[in-house]
Order: structure tokens, then C-alpha cells, then sequence
């Protein structure tokens, strides 16, 4: 989805960095699975190194972060919940299953949202997400 | 920005829409999660029990077993407690304890029948143990120390002995959470004061033996912290309330009882 707000289309080494802000989650999400921290952080590291970059990268790399942001807390409380019926008296219950299916659809559209904002990206489009896209406008702005 | 907003709410709305449709299905049902626990349960027990019953051996006097059996029946069948799912073992071992294994299995040592004064302090630890079952405190403490993939693993025959061991030794040895244990201790005064049998000899007998130097076979209660709170506790639990106080084998019954025991262990 080309955007107006990209003037010119971005040069291939943008492209690669900002593809790879959402690749460097899609690796930390399989390699840290258990625990919901472990992509966050991952995205994290990698906005912070390319805060000063272009504003096709920036703005990526901030698209990528928040879509993990927002992740966080439906992963950590699915975590813990289980955690807790693991190791305490909680009982697995309707509800506690309910959840954790919701939480997995949840990401599940959100792997594949970002698999295909990956490869987009790395093609040079601009994709903005739902919800996300738009707070990302709101945080980045065009220098 | 109110169109962030409406995404935003879009977003939680559809969260919490979905998470609402699918808890209205019963998962618990649909995944025989209550049956998968219940033969984990089952097939837990009854290795436990195997272990036990070679390495220590049962008492099985008709006259030891029909008078436990009575007292058991009474408490059960006041209570309205499956009576046929309990199973009674009465262990030779001069150690004053008793605990429950996972699929119902009640073990008593005769160290502790003969440490009881009368009939209602060993309803008294009976129903405590009885509690112990009927609240699912077993299953859980298990699940918690062991751990639910030792005990999956157990269960398939994948689990050695010393596995098997400390899980027994966990169970016989080491006291519940004080939460279950003050569950336990009310739901057996409960238990006791529905059967007509004397509360308060519980809490005697926790007393009794709360002494400060236990010597190493009082297990059931050096095992069971805070004996004389715990006496206490009962007593608080009892004050005020009105209850009968009826024999159940009768004081002759159960002195000849523990005599056959000392016989039997000298």
C-alpha cells in the first residue's frame, strides 16, 4: 500500500532495516515463546538503534514496536494464568481456556499481519497497521 | 485521534467479544479435562500405594479392619461421603501418623491408633484426613511439589523409584499449606460434629501431643506445624455450638483394639 506521506520509494537499505524491525519480532516470538517479554524487548533493541534513521525505518521500527507493545499485556496475563494453575490452587477452568484461545487467535493474525508487513516492506510498500499505524503517525513525525 | 480512539475500542470490544463467546463453551467437558485428571489421579494412587504397600506391610485382622471400618462408615455416611471410594490401609509402623494418597487411599499407621486415648481423637484425624480427600488437597500439593510433567511422566510408567519415593515422602511427611490445613481441621470438626462424635478431641489430641521436645515418631503432628494454634483454632471453631457425644464402637471396643496392636508390635 503505497503512502503519500513516503514522497520517494525507499532506497534498498531502508527497506532491509525496516523489514527487518518486524523479522527481528517474528524470530524473538519463536525463539522466546513462553515468555511475552522476550519479542518486546527484541523490538525494542531494535528501534533504539535506529531512532536516528530515516523516516521510513523509524516509522517501521515504531510500528513494529507498538504491535508488540500492545501484545504484552493479553500475553503476560495468559502467561501468568498459567503459570499460576501450574503452581498454585487456580483451577484450569471454561474461562482460563477461552482465554488462552482468544490470546493465540490474537496472535496468530498478528504473526501473519507481521510476516506479510515483513515482505512488504522489504518490497519497499508502506503498510500501516490498524489502530497501530495510526498511533505510529502520531508518534513519528516527518523531520 | 477519534478515529485512534475507535479503532481502539474496536480492538477491545472484538478482545473481549471473543474471549465472552468462547468462555460460554464448556471447554472442561469438551476436552474430558475432568476425566484426564481423575485417571491421572487414579493410576498416581495406586503406584504410590503399590510402593508403600511393599516397603511397609498392611495390617489385615478382620477385627483391626471391621472396627476402622465402622468408624469410617459412621463418619462417611453422616456426612453424605462415598463411602466405597475410600480405601482404608492400616500400616505396622509404630510412627504416630496418617495421610492421604491421590485416588482416595487413607493410610493410618498403627503407631497412631495406639497413641489415640479414645475412639473420637482418631475420628478426629480421620476426619482430617477425610477432609483432605473431599477438598482435593491431595492431587493439588502433589501437582505443586512434583510437579504436573513428573507426574504425567509417573503415570505412563516413565517414573523411577526415587521419584516415586519423595513423592510419598512429600505426602507423609510434610504438612499442607497452613490455608488447607486450617480447611482441613474445620471441615473435620464438621465432620465429627454431624457423626455425634466430640470435636474437642481433636483438638486434645493436637494438644496432647504439641509438646516442645517431639520425639521423632510423632508425626502427625511435628509434621503438622503449630499443633496447639491449630487446637486452639478448633476450639474457637466449636465455642458455643451444641452437639451430642455418642459412642461408636464403644470405649471397650477400641481399648481392646489398641491392646491387639501392642500385642501385636511387642
Amino acid at each position: 500500500m503505497p503512502d503519500e506521506k513516503f514522497i520517494s520509494a525507499p532506497a534498498e537499505e531502508e527497506a532491509e532495516k525496516a523489514s527487518n524491525s518486524y523479522l527481528m519480532s517474528l524470530i524473538a516470538f519463536l525463539g522466546g515463546l513462553p515468555l511475552p517479554i522476550i519479542n518486546l524487548i527484541a523490538t525494542l533493541i531494535f528501534y533504539m538503534g535506529n531512532r536516528k534513521s530515516t523516516y521510513f525505518v523509524k516509522w517501521h521500527c515504531t510500528q513494529a514496536f507498538f504491535s508488540q507493545l500492545m501484545a504484552l499485556p493479553l500475553n503476560s496475563a495468559c502467561f501468568w494464568w498459567t503459570i499460576s494453575i501450574l503452581f498454585t490452587d487456580e483451577k484450569i477452568s471454561s474461562n482460563y481456556i477461552a482465554y488462552a484461545i482468544t490470546v493465540i487467535a490474537f496472535n496468530v493474525v498478528e504473526f501473519i499481519a507481521t510476516m506479510h508487513t515483513a515482505i512488504a516492506v522489504r518490497k519497499g510498500r508502506h503498510v500501516e497497521w490498524w489502530f497501530v499505524g495510526g498511533l505510529t503517525n502520531l508518534i513519528v513525525k516527518a523531520s | 485521534m477519534k478515529k485512534l480512539l475507535t479503532e481502539f475500542l474496536l480492538i477491545v470490544v472484538l478482545f473481549f467479544g471473543t474471549w465472552y463467546g468462547l468462555s460460554k463453551i464448556n471447554w472442561i467437558t469438551l476436552f474430558k479435562i475432568e476425566q484426564a485428571s481423575a485417571d491421572l489421579e487414579q493410576k498416581i494412587g495406586d503406584l504410590l500405594w503399590k510402593s508403600l504397600e511393599t516397603s511397609e506391610g498392611e495390617i489385615t485382622s478382620d477385627s483391626l479392619t471391621s472396627a476402622i471400618n465402622i468408624l469410617l462408615d459412621h463418619l462417611c455416611q453422616k456426612n453424605h461421603i462415598d463411602k466405597e471410594k475410600i480405601k482404608i490401609h492400616v500400616l505396622k509402623n509404630g510412627e504416630i501418623n496418617a495421610f492421604a494418597l491421590p485416588n482416595n487411599h487413607l493410610v493410618i499407621y498403627s503407631g497412631l491408633i495406639e497413641a489415640c486415648e479414645n475412639e473420637s481423637e482418631f475420628c478426629g484425624v480421620l476426619s482430617h484426613e477425610l477432609a483432605h480427600i473431599q477438598k482435593g488437597h491431595v492431587m493439588n500439593k502433589l501437582v505443586k511439589e512434583t510437579g504436573l510433567s513428573v507426574l504425567i511422566s509417573m503415570s505412563t510408567g516413565n517414573g523411577n523409584s526415587t521419584v516415586v519415593k519423595k513423592a510419598i515422602e512429600q505426602l507423609s511427611s510434610t504438612a499442607y499449606d497452613r490455608k488447607f490445613e486450617t480447611e482441613a481441621d474445620l471441615t473435620a470438626v464438621e465432620y465429627m460434629i454431624k457423626a455425634d462424635i466430640d470435636p474437642e478431641a481433636l483438638a486434645n489430641f493436637l494438644y496432647r501431643l504439641s509438646g516442645e521436645n517431639l520425639p521423632e515418631q510423632l508425626y502427625w503432628v511435628s509434621t503438622h506445624p503449630e499443633s496447639k494454634q491449630r487446637s486452639v483454632k478448633i476450639m474457637e471453631a466449636i465455642k458455643g455450638r451444641s452437639f451430642e457425644k455418642k459412642p461408636v464402637i464403644g470405649s471397650s471396643k477400641w481399648t481392646a483394639l489398641q491392646n491387639m496392636l501392642k500385642q501385636d508390635s511387642d
